[in-house]
């Protein structure tokens, strides 16, 4: 083969070899772009007794970073194909250990801030953690050089870090109130943080919110959707709800109960909107119980016998107590007349109706305005009224229909024993014969 | 008398001297097992009051997907006496396969259907499938939850019959599944095929039984053969006095379970819904419905279900040619293999029917 084209066969070969390694090569060795083999880290670690050096080198599956082809280098730095620790530790070489309580935002938001780096993975993901962090009071603390606050890798983990949505996650729904609470549950950890008034900071919180409805839902009803501690406070910009955000941030739920209340008098002065009444990491159950004059209410903490306010909440509590009176009476009737086989189902989508009412004038109780409330309520009794004529009238046809029977049962044994005499008749005269 | 000027008039034209006679020939034999005639009319009772009752349903039934339940809901709630036209014809309709499974099994022990009555037998067995078929595809008219999901199991049980399985499947359902095309094919059946072809059926039944007589049993027979004289009652009036006795008390215990136990009507069907608990066919179907449960998924390499419905399926055939399977009874003998049969069928409704109630 002359030489020439010796020589541009190769030329050809090994751009082609190029472009197939371009193009396959990153995928087939599964490493993300810009990271680098961490061969030497792994030989050298997995082999070590101390456990905190060790565990990082062993594949952990669900590690969402190693599964991208993430090595060591990204976060630690210095160079992973040499064996030789020196060389390998070299500062020199970009390596920066195990990054500092304060530089590990900043290790995290090299990749986690960068749009474009992160639309080739995850790109629906938010970038902003690293700037919301700074807006939290972990971060502020952070920033006064307090290191025992939440930094990325005490939510997360550091090794192993695992989708949100896994449910081993330590930040999964699930999860939360049990991570938050590593440190906020722990007096020892909590001990000289205080809240604007001076007071220290409670360690009581998860204690409360496990005896809340919220973590009922969570985790009983399983129910992903109900509030951990991120919802209410924020994830990477946590910090307590400011007063005057409470309803706003009960209102991204409960929408129709904080609109009613921004309309009411209370919402001028309850400084603490809706904690006032239903606390906030220990949100019990609402009951009627809670309205009223009579203990266990709450109205009666502030307002005394004789003022407007205390004739409301009993005026509200007695017709919401009349009403519920009324639907179990409206449903007792239905049940009788449904149980002795009238078609009652009419009446009892109606009942459906007037529970909705019920429910309503509890919602409408957030206004703290009785015309409003005692709409409503009227609305339930009108209903409980047409459905109790439908019911006595169904009882009424019951009646007539029993009599009608007994009428009927009366008639047909007056032909039978007239049938019975007839037949000895025609026995006696026609007989039976052979 | 009015009655007898009329009768008089017809006779001037028509010449009645034909039925006179027949009506004063006409003798029921009288012996310990003469309970068992009036089951026969007891079924005609029945089924007159199904025909009067379904016509009056008709008036306010709507037959789709859409109305089909909303119809029968009004016609309980708002049509006068609606309630007890849909109760009656729904326990009549319950009552009369009981008395129509009674009088076959009646008419089976006392070998009623050898030489010459075997076109009496085959067309009473082909009545009783046509009521069982009448029972079926009625259950899914008032299209609630439960007849839907049950016509859902029924109907695909037709498809383990061997070759034409899916075929039959689509053409019972109209479709892949149970669907308003179902409903509109089962009320077609319902109110136009089956009475069409049942009156053709009821009509040789009943010219039969007219034209033949009662059957006596074998014993009786026997004893006839013997000299003995076979005791009879004129048909008319006392036999049919007595039938018309029977059919009073027949339906005053029609009203009173209409009133007392009302035909549940339960929540309109969603094919979206979920498969309530305790889904099962008609009681009269439930002990082949558990049997097939029962059986296993395969059997010596056929599967359990198409065994299972090839099995029922030549049980049927067994019962409606039963008359030239027993040579015997023509010729006046007992055959206790057929009356061991008989027995072991009976127990086998009893128990797996009372088995299917108890397992649900």
């Amino acid at each position: 083969m002359p030489r020439v084209e010796f020589r541009k066969r190769a030329r050809v070969t090994v751009l082609a070899l190029g472009i197939w390694l371009v193009a396959y090569g990153p995928a087939r060795a599964g490493q993300a772009p810009g990271s680098q083999p961490a061969v030497g880290c792994i030989t050298c670690h997995e082999g070590l007794a101390d456990a905190r050096l060790s565990a990082p080198a062993v594949d952990e599956p669900g590690d969402v970073h190693g599964a991208r082809g993430f090595t060591c280098l990204v976060c630690h730095g210095g160079d992973g194909t040499s064996q030789d620790q020196a060389r390998a530790h070299d500062r020199a070489r970009g390596f920066r250990g195990k990054p500092a309580a304060a530089a590990v935002t900043e290790v995290c938001a090299r990749c986690h801030s960068d749009a474009e780096f992160m639309r080739r993975y995850a790109p629906r993901q938010r970038v902003d953690q690293a700037s919301e962090y700074a807006t939290s009071v972990h971060g502020q603390q952070l920033a006064r050089g307090d290191t025992k606050v939440a930094t990325c890798v005490s939510c997360h983990g550091a090794h192993g870090i695992r989708m949100v949505s896994d449910a081993k996650s330590p930040v999964f729904p699930l999860n939360v109130s049990a991570t938050c609470s590593r440190c906020h549950a722990d007096a020892a950890h909590m001990a000289g943080y205080v809240l604007p008034d001076g007071s220290p900071l409670p360690t009581d919180q998860h204690e409360l919110y496990e005896r809340s409805v919220h973590y009922a839902a969570l985790t009983k009803a399983n129910d992903l959707s109900a509030p951990t501690c991120n919802d209410c406070h924020g994830n990477h910009g946590a910090a307590p709800p400011g007063v005057g955000a409470v309803v706003n941030v009960c209102g991204t739920c409960h929408a129709v109960f904080s609109s009613k209340f921004a309309l009411s008098t209370h919402s001028q002065i309850f400084d603490r909107g809706c904690v006032e009444c239903h606390s906030n990491h220990e949100v019990l159950q609402p009951s009627d119980a809670m309205l009223g004059t009579d203990e266990p209410a709450l109205c009666i903490t502030c307002h005394g016998e004789g003022d407007n306010g205390y004739e409301a909440a009993r005026t509200m509590r007695s017709d919401i107590d009349r009403l519920k009176e009324a639907i179990d009476a409206s449903v007792a009737l239905v049940g009788r007349a449904a149980n002795a086989g009238m078609e009652m189902s009419d009446e009892e989508l109606s009942l459906r109706e007037a529970r909705n009412h019920l429910t309503l004038a509890r919602t409408e109780v957030h206004t703290f305005d009785l015309p409003s409330v005692q709409k409503v309520i009227q609305e339930g009794f009108d209903v409980t009224a047409s459905v109790d004529q439908a019911g006595q009238a169904a009882l009424d046809e019951l009646s007539f229909r029993r009599t009608g029977l007994a009428v009927s049962l009366g008639a047909i044994l007056l032909v039978v024993v007239a049938l019975a005499l007839k037949i000895r008749e025609v026995d006696r005269t026609y007989g039976v014969r052979s | 008398m009015l009655t007898e000027r009329v009768i008089n008039w017809l006779d001037e034209r028509i010449d009645l001297t034909g039925i006179r006679h027949f009506i004063a020939e006409k003798t029921v034999p009288v012996h310990a097992h003469k309970v068992w005639y009036y089951m026969g009319g007891m079924t005609l009772f029945l089924l007159i009051v199904q025909v009067v009752t379904g016509i009056l349903l008709l008036l306010y039934y709507r037959p789709s997907a859409e109305e089909a339940y909303e119809s029968v809901q009004f016609i309980v709630s708002q049509v006068q006496f609606g309630w007890l036209i849909r109760n009656v014809h729904s326990w009549s309709a319950n009552l009369l396969i009981l008395v129509a499974f009674v009088h076959m099994f009646s008419t089976f022990f006392m070998r009623a259907y050898r030489k010459p009555r075997e076109i009496t037998w085959i067309s009473g067995v082909l009545l009783l499938f046509l009521m069982m078929t009448f029972g079926f595809s009625g259950y899914l008219l008032p299209w609630n939850e439960l007849a839907f999901f049950a016509t859902k199991v029924g109907t695909g049980i037709a498809g383990a019959v061997p070759f034409v399985g899916d075929f039959l499947v689509r053409f019972l359902r109209g479709g892949d599944d149970v669907t308003g095309a179902t409903l509109t094919r089962f009320y077609g059946l319902h109110v136009a095929v089956l009475p069409m072809v049942m009156t053709g059926l009821l009509m040789i039944h009943l010219l039969l039984v007219q034209r033949q007589g009662m059957s006596v049993p074998l014993g009786v027979e026997r004893a006839v053969r013997n000299g003995q004289p076979l005791k009879q009652m004129p048909f008319f009036p006392n036999y049919v006095l007595r039938d018309v006795l029977a059919w009073y008390v027949g339906l005053a215990l029609l009203a009173a379970l209409a009133l007392f136990y009302p035909w549940e009507l339960g929540t309109k069907a969603d094919a979206f819904a979920p498969v309530p608990a305790g889904i099962r066919p008609e009681w009269y179907f439930l002990a082949m419905f558990q049997a097939l449960k029962l059986l296993p998924a395969h059997i010596l390499g056929f599967e359990g279900e198409m065994l299972g419905v090839l099995g029922f399926s030549a049980a049927a055939g067994l019962l409606l040619f039963v008359p030239f399977l027993d040579r015997r009874a023509s010729e006046g003998k007992a055959n206790r293999l057929l009356t061991v049969a008989g027995v072991l069928a009976v127990v086998y409704l009893v128990v797996f029917t009372i088995y299917g109630y108890v397992a649900a």
